[in-house]
C-alpha cells in the first residue's frame, strides 16, 4: 500500500472510476452517508453522482463536508482508502465542487499540458 | 336663444383681448402632440365667425375629456391669452371658460357663421370692443419675433424693437441675445435651477444662483447674485416657463458649462421674471449629445451631455471629503448605440434616489469627462440628471437596447476595479504587456494581472513627508530639528514617513518593474508606513523581517503603465494602483474559460 502513495494518483470523478480499476487515484467529494460501523461511507463529485468509500479502520471522528481520499479503486468501483483529508471549510472559503469538476475535466481532457504521470515517475 | 357675443372672433383675431365672450363651441379635437399631455384644438363661434385657432391650456384637458365641452354648448371665454406663432398666426389659449348651456340643450348651430380670415371686417361691430390696446400685462401681449432682428452679435446698432405705445416689449429669440441691446423679453423654460451658493471672502459675503433656459431658438445660463436670488430664486421652478427680460449679458465662462451660447445672462435690478401661461411651444430641453464612444477623443475635463442606458447601477456609498463633510456616491454603467460602456458617478441626493432597476433610459446634460480609469463621467452640481425623458433619442434608444443592446457586454471606457472579473477587467499577462506595447500610447493604458512579488527593494523606500493632512511633498531636513515643507512654505517639528516601494513581479511568462505607493506598499508589506520607519530606525532585523515575509507572495495587481521621456531616453513606467489578493474561484473560472475557447477555436 505504501507504493501506492509514491505512484502518480490522478484525480477522478465517478464517471471516471471506471477506467481506473486496480489504480491509484484521488478523489474529492462531498460525504454523503456515513455506514454506521463507521468502516464505509458514499460520497458524491462535483457532478451530483456518488460513489463508495471503504476504509481500514472504523472512522474515529465526525465526517462531513468535503474530503480526500487516496485510495485504489476495487473491481467493484469502490475506492478502498489508504488515507483521507477534510477539506475544512470553515475558514469562510467554501469549496466550489462544481469549478473542482471543471477544472478535473480539463486535466482529464489535455493531459499533455498535465504531465503528471512523468513528474512523479521521475 | 342664448346670444352670442358678436365681433368676438374679429377681436381676437387683431389681437384685442376679451372678457367675458359667449361662443358657442363649434368643434373640439384631440391633437396627439406626443410629448407632454395632449392639447386639445377648439374652433369658436360668436354668431358672425368662427375660428379655428383656438387651444385649450392643459390645466382645462379634464373639461375636453369630460365632454364638458362638446360641439355646440355655449360658453363663456372669461380668461385668454393671444399667441402669435412664428408664421405670423394667432392662436388663442383658453385659460377659463364656463359651460353656460351644455350641448345637449342646445339645438344646433346658432347663426351662420364663417370662418374669419384676417383683413375682414362685416360692418359695424354690434359687441363691445375695446379700442385701446389695453395696459401691458406680458401674459396678454406678445408678439411676432421680429424677423428683422439682427442676430449678428458685435453689431452695436441701437435696438430694433422699438416699444409700442402700450409699453410691450416684443419677445425675441434666446439665440439674439447680446450685451449690446439692453431692451429686450425673452420666453423661455428653465431647464435646470441650481441651489443657493455661498461664499464669504475677504471681499465680503454674497450668495448666487444659477439657472440654464431654452426656447426655441437655443438656450443660456443665467445668474443672479444679492438680491436678485431674494427677488426670483422662490419664483422659479425648473420646467416652467417666464417672460425674462433686461439682464445684463457678457461673454460666457464656457469651462463650466456645456450650454451653448457665446454669451451668459446675470440678473439685474432692472431684469424682470414673470411666469408664462402658456408654454406649448417651448421646448424642454436642449442636449447636443456626444456618442459614448466619442468620449475618448474628448478632453478630459470637458463638460457633454450624454445620453444611455443604464446597464447596471452599484450600490451607494459614503464617503468623507478632505472637509470632513459626509458625502453620498453611486455609480452606474451607461451604453449608448456605439456598443461602449462608460462609468458615471452621482452625487449626493442624486445618487441617493437614483432607482437602476429596470436598466431606464438616462441623459445627462452637462456632465464632466474626466480621464479615471481611462474616461469615466460625473454628474456635478450643474449637470441636469434625466430618467427616461420624453425625447426621441430616448425613444430610439429604448428600442435599440431591447432589440439587441441587451444582449451587449459592451466595451467599457473606463477601466473597473476588482477582481470579480465582470465583464470590464482587462486581464493581461505580464509578457502581454510587453507585447502589445502597452503604455506606448499617448495615454497611459491599465491593466490587470495575477503576479508574484519576487523583489522587494527595501533600500529608500520610505520618505519624509510633511505632517499636514493633505500634502504629501517631500520634506527638506533643516539638520536643526525643524523639517520645511516648500508647498506650504512652512517648517515643522516632525513629519510623518511615507513609502514608495520598487518592486519586482512576475508571472510564467514575464517580469515587470513596478511602483507602488502608500496604500498598496502597505498592503504588500502588511505594515503601515509609520511604523516601518520607525523600525527602520530602530531595529534593523525586524525591519528586513518584514520584506522577506512580504516576499513570493502573490496578488492581482491593478497597474497603470505609461511611456515616460527623461531627457531622449524613453522608458515605460508601471505603477500600481491598486492590489488585491487573489479570489481562486474567480481566477479558476477565467482559467477554464480561457482554456475551452483556446480549444474551440483550434
Amino acid at each position: 500500500m505504501a507504493s501506492l502513495l509514491d505512484a502518480s494518483k490522478p484525480r477522478i470523478n465517478c464517471s471516471m472510476l471506471s477506467q481506473h480499476i486496480g489504480r491509484g487515484v484521488c478523489f474529492v467529494g462531498r460525504v454523503e452517508k456515513v455506514h454506521p460501523t463507521g468502516k464505509t461511507f458514499s460520497v458524491s463529485d462535483g457532478e451530483g453522482k456518488s460513489a463508495t468509500v471503504e476504509l481500514n479502520e472504523p472512522l474515529e471522528e465526525e465526517l462531513s463536508g468535503i474530503v480526500e481520499v487516496i485510495g485504489m479503486v476495487s473491481s467493484k468501483g469502490v475506492i478502498t482508502t489508504t488515507t483521507y483529508n477534510i477539506l475544512r471549510e470553515d475558514k469562510g472559503i467554501p469549496f466550489d465542487l462544481e469549478l473542482y469538476n471543471e477544472a478535473l475535466k480539463v486535466i482529464h481532457d489535455f493531459p499533455q499540458y498535465y504531465p503528471f504521470e512523468v513528474a512523479a515517475s521521475g | 336663444m342664448t346670444k352670442l357675443s358678436e365681433g368676438t372672433i374679429e377681436a381676437l383675431s387683431n389681437g384685442t383681448s376679451v372678457s367675458d365672450a359667449v361662443l358657442q363651441l363649434v368643434n373640439i379635437r384631440k391633437l396627439d402632440g406626443g410629448n407632454g399631455p395632449s392639447r386639445f384644438r377648439v374652433m369658436m363661434s360668436d354668431g358672425r365667425h368662427t375660428l379655428s385657432s383656438f387651444m385649450l391650456s392643459t390645466q382645462l384637458n379634464h373639461m375636453a375629456e369630460e365632454n364638458i365641452l362638446a360641439p355646440n354648448c355655449i360658453c363663456n371665454l372669461k380668461r385668454h391669452v393671444t399667441n402669435i406663432l412664428k408664421d405670423g398666426r394667432r392662436v388663442v389659449i383658453i385659460l377659463e371658460i364656463d359651460v353656460i348651456k351644455p350641448a345637449k340643450d342646445v339645438a344646433g348651430r346658432i347663426g351662420d357663421p364663417t370662418p374669419y380670415t384676417e383683413g375682414q371686417s362685416k360692418g359695424p361691430q354690434s359687441a363691445p370692443v375695446p379700442e385701446n390696446r389695453p395696459p401691458l400685462q406680458p401674459q396678454n401681449r406678445n408678439e411676432a419675433v421680429n424677423r428683422g432682428l439682427n442676430r449678428d452679435f458685435g453689431k452695436k446698432a441701437p435696438s430694433v424693437m422699438p416699444n409700442t405705445p402700450g409699453g410691450s416689449s416684443k419677445v425675441v429669440p434666446i439665440a439674439s441675445l447680446n450685451p449690446y441691446q439692453s431692451k429686450w423679453t425673452i420666453r423661455a423654460r428653465v431647464t435646470n435651477k441650481g441651489s443657493i451658493r455661498t461664499w464669504s471672502n475677504s471681499r465680503g459675503d454674497g450668495k448666487l444662483f444659477s439657472m440654464e433656459i431654452v426656447d426655441e431658438s437655443g438656450e443660456i445660463r443665467v445668474t443672479g447674485f444679492n438680491q436678485e436670488v431674494d427677488k426670483f430664486y422662490s419664483l422659479i421652478e425648473a420646467g416652467k416657463v417666464y417672460y425674462i427680460s433686461k439682464g445684463s449679458l457678457k461673454l460666457a465662462n464656457k469651462q463650466y458649462t456645456s450650454v451653448k451660447n457665446d454669451y451668459e445672462m446675470t440678473l439685474n435690478g432692472e431684469s424682470t421674471i414673470i411666469p408664462c401661461e402658456d408654454s406649448c411651444d417651448v421646448p424642454m430641453v436642449q442636449c447636443d449629445f456626444v456618442s459614448i464612444g466619442d468620449l475618448e477623443n474628448r478632453d478630459k475635463d470637458a463638460i457633454v451631455d450624454v445620453i444611455g442606458v443604464c446597464k447596471s447601477v452599484d450600490d451607494i456609498s459614503r464617503l468623507t471629503t478632505k472637509s470632513n463633510r459626509e458625502v453620498s456616491k453611486r455609480t452606474l454603467s451607461l451604453m449608448d448605440m456605439s456598443g461602449k460602456v462608460v462609468t458615471v458617478t452621482l452625487w449626493g441626493e442624486e445618487a441617493e434616489k437614483f432607482d437602476g432597476s429596470s436598466q431606464p433610459v438616462v441623459a445627462i446634460k452637462g456632465a464632466k469627462l474626466s480621464d479615471f480609469g481611462g474616461r469615466s463621467l460625473s454628474a456635478s452640481f450643474s449637470s441636469t440628471l434625466m430618467i427616461n425623458p420624453d425625447i426621441p433619442e430616448a425613444y430610439k434608444l429604448r428600442g435599440w437596447y431591447d432589440k439587441e443592446g441587451h444582449a451587449m457586454d459592451g466595451q467599457s471606457l473606463t477601466e473597473v476595479k476588482g477582481g470579480s472579473g465582470g465583464g470590464n477587467t482587462n486581464w493581461k499577462s505580464l509578457s502581454d504587456v510587453k507585447t502589445e506595447h502597452l503604455g506606448h500610447g499617448d495615454k497611459a493604458d491599465y491593466y490587470t494581472c495575477v503576479a508574484t512579488i519576487v523583489f522587494l527593494r527595501k533600500e529608500n523606500c520610505l520618505y519624509q513627508a510633511c505632517p499636514s493632512q493633505d500634502c504629501n511633498k517631500k520634506v527638506v531636513d533643516q539638520q536643526n530639528g525643524m523639517f520645511r515643507c516648500e508647498k506650504c512654505d512652512k517648517e515643522f517639528p516632525n513629519f510623518k514617513y511615507r513609502l514608495i516601494l520598487s518592486a519586482n513581479i512576475a508571472d510564467y511568462g514575464d517580469n515587470q518593474w513596478v511602483t507602488c505607493f502608500q496604500e498598496s506598499a502597505e498592503a504588500i508589506l502588511g505594515q503601515n508606513a509609520a511604523y516601518l520607519g520607525q523600525l527602520k530606525d530602530s531595529n534593523e532585523a525586524a525591519f528586513d523581517e518584514v520584506f522577506q515575509h512580504a516576499n513570493f507572495n502573490t496578488f492581482v495587481f491593478r497597474n497603470r503603465v505609461k511611456l515616460e521621456t527623461y531627457n531622449d531616453e524613453s522608458r515605460i513606467k508601471a505603477t500600481v494602483m491598486d492590489v488585491k489578493p487573489v479570489d481562486h474561484k474567480e481566477y479558476s473560472k477565467r482559467l477554464i474559460l480561457n482554456i475551452r475557447k483556446l480549444a474551440a477555436n483550434h
